[in-house]
């Protein structure tokens, strides 16, 4: 299981990678908007993207769409951590086809529970 | 007519009416002359109070700026013309510096975590196999060769506790102090934010003299909407969320939202 964290602040993608080991997730790779993050997806190894909202270049929603554009890529779960919290925007992510969404600041247990959720849903489509 | 030149802003549109009984005599005595230089003097009248306000609006300006001090990137000896754009610029500078300031904190903190986190996790390991061996101790199940081993390994378990505390106390303290960011940044954004204020209070007297010079010159201007910021660029952090029927307070409530729209 290897994980792309999307976060324009190095201590925000080193925090989420720090959590993300403590769940067993040991298999990290970073890049800092969704300009740099798309090529390392389209390496084609990722299998989960973690991504903020909030970005220079490319934002995380328009990541979100560009992944679920991809043919190669629209079925790789995507979880949005993001201080971004008004309705509509979540109401668009959730339109754009996003697995999870927790909001910032926010705590381990939030992030464990979201991604559990992520994979029973994958589990219980197979 | 040359204390019509002294007159400020203010008191122009009292000029034009006085001045109108006096145009007309001249216009209804077809003294066309006359009139023009009437309409003359209030012209140059007008221009000059125009002047004088954005004058005294542009030096209250730039003193504001001036006023604006964060010691250390001083640079007293630049020119005056200089000096009021490195004051912003040196805002931005200390901005810049929070940010630095904040995520060495964080980094450094979270390095103290990385070191500790093993740590723990040794003496957990270690403190759980003495338990068990403990256990058969209490249960007399122990060998006497194990005995002995039991023995010597909890000397080592105590020096390695006594080791690992003094280590992760250390740590703690690191990261205690690591927290002072927060007086150095606030003292820095408490600063900006004063300059932001004092900028906009100008700005505002700005806006009002320019709505003072449009309703006498007669202009007027379309209003523009202002652009929605865009969603999809983002907004940061909402910080009056309690204020805001259009932002969720809570990962509760953005689960209750999602789960509404069939998530």
């Amino acid at each position: 299981m290897k994980i792309l964290i999307v976060d324009d602040f190095s201590t925000m993608r080193r925090i989420i990678k720090n959590l993300l080991r403590d769940l067993g997730f040991t298999n990290t790779v970073e890049a800092d908007d969704g300009v740099t993050a798309l090529p390392i997806l389209q390496g084609g190894t990722i299998d989960f993207l973690v991504t903020d909202w909030n970005m220079p270049g490319m934002t995380g929603i328009e990541l979100l769409r560009a992944v679920r554009a991809d043919s190669k890529l629209k079925t790789i779960p995507v979880l949005m951590v993001t201080a971004e919290a008004k309705r509509d925007q979540i109401i668009s992510a959730a339109q754009a086809g996003v697995n999870g969404y927790v909001v910032k600041p926010f705590t381990a247990v939030a992030l464990k529970e979201k991604i559990e959720k992520i994979f029973e849903r994958i589990d219980a489509a197979k | 007519m040359s204390n019509v030149l002294e007159s400020d802003l203010e008191d122009f549109g009292a000029l034009v009416k006085q001045s109108s009984p006096e145009l007309l005599e001249y216009l209804e005595k077809g003294d066309f002359s006359g009139a023009f230089n009437v309409i003359q003097d209030l012209s140059e009248a007008r221009h000059k109070s125009f002047y004088n306000e954005v004058g005294s609006l542009t030096r209250s300006l730039h003193d504001a700026i001036r006023d604006f001090q964060i010691e250390s990137i001083g640079s007293s000896s630049s020119q005056q013309e200089g000096e009021a754009t490195s004051k912003i610029a040196d805002a931005s500078d200390r901005l810049n510096y929070v940010i630095e300031t904040t995520s060495a904190a964080a980094n450094k903190t979270m390095d103290m975590v990385d070191e500790s986190v093993p740590v723990s996790s040794e003496l957990q390991q270690r403190a759980k196999e003495l338990r068990k061996d403990w256990g058969r101790l209490i249960q007399r199940d122990l060998t006497p060769q194990e005995f002995r081993e039991l023995y010597k390994r909890i000397d080592t378990f105590l020096a390695y506790a006594d080791d690992s505390a003094t280590t992760l106390h250390s740590n703690l303290n690191t990261i205690l102090l690591e927290q002072g960011y927060q007086d150095l940044t606030g003292q820095v954004i408490t600063r900006v934010n004063d300059l932001i204020r004092d900028v906009e209070e100008k700005l505002v007297h700005l806006v009002a003299v320019a709505g003072r010079v449009d309703s006498i010159s007669g202009v007027k201007h379309q209003d523009k909407k202002v652009a929605e910021h865009d969603d999809d660029r983002g907004h940061g952090p909402a910080i009056n969320k309690q204020n805001n029927p259009e932002v969720l307070n809570s990962q509760d409530d953005v689960d209750d939202l999602l789960s509404s729209l069939g998530f």
